[in-house]
């Protein structure tokens, strides 16, 4: 088996003012292959944000471990950073700069040669129809535009290991659209895609495995028909059990 | 850290915030067009407003049979002091002084020449006689000069009005902080007369008070060794109070000093009888070396508060504005590690720091230099650095931004937005103030001990360097200790930049 992702026991507390400690993650255990979408679903402050963070190096674990692409999340963190593509909310574009500035940024950040950057950038500008708006600052770009720069981005690259933090949330039907053709794409391609978010729609369309984490746990872990023969035909019923099981 | 990879972040950076109006403005607006501006704009509005205020007329208060006295005493001066006055007006490359207007263009003509002493360069011929000449006169002579335009001033600017009307000009209250003095004249003492002076209304701006008999007998010559004590009412916190009654004791002093001549003279005595010591004054400062004083306490604290200023807003763009605008975290995903993260954007808030202090330097050095200055004062702060000062002087920039730099950056990567940056970078400005001002502080000497406060130190040893001092052992602690604090700043803030909790705080 390629495994691409693998976590195990990962755990994270958080540490605050006087002492006090929330356990955000406890023992998350999941893998992930080439060519397969792996769905991390739960509800806000379930702790899949976290998990991502500690799989992409911007946190580190307090406990378990994980391996991307063969690299060790604590030990080869530059390692797992150049074999992952990580999209979220959270990940934006500098307003004052073009798109082809901030993929040109970035594939330098990634030790890319300048013939390769500019090949790279021309290619993804035909394949999300960037041409129109590549050398206009993006603080001039309407959302589905940024959020295809954004595609652009972590794929510039092209890892083997995709990351994705409920990459639809805020986008219209169109860019969300694109979003998950995406991801579609990428298992084509052979990617190993880590996707995280709480719309049923986007599970059944593109999930092969997925992991309900609720409270920092994982409270189930296998495939839709699994998950379906366990708590119902319904996905959302089925995902509402699951929490209530382990309220 | 890997080099190339600070290199590619500190380019990107200083693309992105080179595209920030903000950064600009106060990266190269601020010291180039509005610094200059202000400089000028104040100069000359303070220069205006003196020569307004020089040339302004003031309303003195007095009873008539005492104001014609004093005015006797004036045209008196003028006739016994008319041949003196003609050679020195000649002297000053003026035809004649004899009227009233003439005396007004003589004292000028002084004030002119005696603003520009010191500086050669650049002067016609007649001009620089004018000013050997004015630099060879005795000091008695100087003092009548300047006497010329004291007496002259009473008889030309002075709106008189009488005691009695007073009370009708002012309310007769007293506002807050005015105390009337104790022993006053009878005609003085009356609290209406101290209500009109100090009024809104500003009608009357002093008053005098002259026992009129004594004097008639003084001009008279019928009591030769006659003293008359004349009392002025003013409030001092006014300044065209202030103002009357500076010209009204010049005028006196005047008067007083040329009856002590004349009297000296009719016993054949000289002025050394009353005068037994004589202390003149010999200053070797030239203007040029008194504006270097001056702009030697200026630019350290320019530089230091525009280098705070060119390295505020990159450094709270670079840090909270990025995580306001999500771009930290893309940043943090790619294969960097944090510490060159850091340290690209330490050298883009550096860069910013130092430019904006050099240019500062730079512009207000030129401004002084290069006459947009009114006539006169351009002169005055005619500047010439010494090139080893100026380069001493850019070294010690070096860690003044990379502490602002440094210390901007750690605290706004703390905040989660801009406008929490903001908040807790706003009070260091006021911390940095009170060390930065000490070169301004006329009674603080460059001292050893004070090359161990940062900054004030910083401050000291610039104003010295501008004067020509060259204080090695000062200069190798502040440079030293400047680093040092510098660098463990730097050491702290690249600390916050390994901790999550810091960086992800939004």
């Amino acid at each position: 088996m390629n495994e691409l992702v693998v976590a195990t026991e990962l755990s994270k507390v958080y540490r605050g003012a006087k002492g006090s400690q929330t356990r955000a993650v406890e023992s998350v255990s999941f893998s992930c292959r080439a060519g397969e979408v792996f769905g991390l679903l739960g509800p806000n402050g379930a702790g899949k944000t976290t998990t991502l963070r500690m799989l992409s190096t911007v946190l580190a674990p307090s406990g378990g471990s994980a391996v991307i692409a063969g690299h060790d999340v604590v030990r080869d963190a530059d390692g797992v950073r150049a074999s992952i593509g990580f999209l979220s909310g959270n990940t934006g574009l500098y307003p004052r700069l073009t798109p082809r500035e901030v993929l040109a940024y970035f594939g330098r950040l990634f030790g890319m040669q300048e013939a390769t950057i500019a090949q790279r950038t021309a290619e993804l500008s035909r394949r999300f129809g960037m041409d129109e708006f590549l050398d206009k600052r993006c603080d001039a770009l309407s959302s589905g535009m940024k959020q295809k720069v954004n595609v652009a981005r972590t794929v510039l690259h092209d890892p083997p290991v995709m990351i994705l933090d409920e990459p639809t949330t805020g986008l219209d039907v169109l860019a969300s659209r694109t979003i998950v053709e995406f991801v579609k794409e990428c298992r084509t391609r052979g990617k190993c895609v880590i996707f995280s978010t709480h719309i049923m729609g986007e599970v059944s369309r593109l999930c092969d495995r997925l992991a309900i984490v609720h409270k920092g746990r994982v409270q189930f872990l296998g495939t839709l028909p699994e998950l379906r023969a366990r708590a119902g035909d319904d996905l959302e019923e089925a995902f509402i059990a699951i929490l209530e099981q382990a309220a | 850290m890997k080099l190339a990879n600070v290199m590619i972040i500190a380019r990107k950076e200083f693309r992105d915030v080179t595209r920030d109006r903000r950064t600009l403005m106060f990266m190269m607006l601020l010291p180039i067009v509005v610094m200059p501006l202000l400089v000028t704009g104040v100069s000359r509005f303070a220069i205006n407003q003196m020569k307004a205020k020089g040339e302004r007329e003031l309303t003195i208060a007095a009873d008539p049979l005492a104001r014609n006295q004093l005015t006797t005493l004036a045209n008196r001066w003028l006739t016994k002091n008319a041949l003196t006055i003609g050679v020195i007006s000649s002297k000053l490359g003026l035809d004649t002084a004899s009227t009233l207007d003439g005396l007004g263009r003589l004292s000028e003509r002084a004030e002119l020449l005696r603003s520009q002493s010191g500086d050669k360069p650049g002067e016609d011929a007649a001009m620089l006689a004018q000013m050997k000449a004015m630099e060879e006169m005795t000091p008695d002579q100087q003092q009548f000069l300047s006497d010329i335009g004291s007496v002259s001033r009473l008889l030309t600017l002075t709106e008189w009005t009488t005691l009695d009307v007073l009370p009708a000009a002012g309310d007769g209250k007293l506002a807050q902080g005015v105390t009337i003095p104790k022993d006053l004249p009878p005609a003085l003492a009356d609290p209406r007369v101290a209500a009109a002076i100090t009024s809104k209304e500003k009608t009357v701006h002093a008053a005098i008070d002259v026992p009129v008999d004594s004097l008639e007998r003084l001009i008279d010559g019928e009591d030769p060794s006659a003293g008359v004590k004349l009392t002025v009412l003013y409030d001092s916190s006014q300044s065209l109070s202030d103002e009357a009654f500076d010209r009204l004791s010049a005028f006196i002093e005047a008067i007083s000093r040329s009856e002590m001549r004349g009297r000296l003279s009719a016993q054949s005595l000289r002025p050394g009888f009353i005068e037994p010591f004589e202390l003149r004054e010999a200053n070797v400062a030239s203007s040029s070396r008194k504006s270097q004083a001056f702009l030697g306490g200026l630019l350290p604290y320019i530089a230091i508060l525009f280098s705070f200023f060119g390295a505020f807003y990159p450094s709270l763009d670079l840090t909270a504005g990025e995580k306001e605008r999500f771009t930290l975290e893309t940043l943090l995903l790619a294969p960097v590690s944090r510490l060159d993260i850091a340290a690209g954007k330490f050298v883009v808030v550096f860069t910013t720091a130092i430019t904006a202090a050099v240019l500062t330097i730079t512009s207000m050095a030129l401004t002084f230099s290069y006459g947009v200055l009114p006539e006169g004062t351009a002169r005055v702060f005619h500047l010439e650095f010494q090139p080893l000062a100026l380069v001493l002087t850019a070294s010690l920039l070096v860690p003044v931004a990379a502490l602002f730099a440094a210390l901007l950056l750690g605290v706004a990567l703390c905040a989660r937005s801009f406008k929490e940056a903001q908040t807790y970078a706003t009070p260091i400005q006021f911390l940095i103030i009170l060390p930065a001002v000490a070169a301004m502080m006329p009674d603080l000497e460059t001292e050893l001990k004070w090359a161990w406060v940062p900054l004030m130190n910083v401050s000291l040893l610039m104003k010295e360097l501008l004067k020509g001092n060259y204080l090695w052992e000062f200069y190798g602690i502040t440079l030293g200790s400047m680093l040092a604090l510098a660098g463990l700043v730097l050491w702290a803030a690249s600390r916050l930049f390994q901790r999550e909790s810091v960086l992800l705080r939004t």
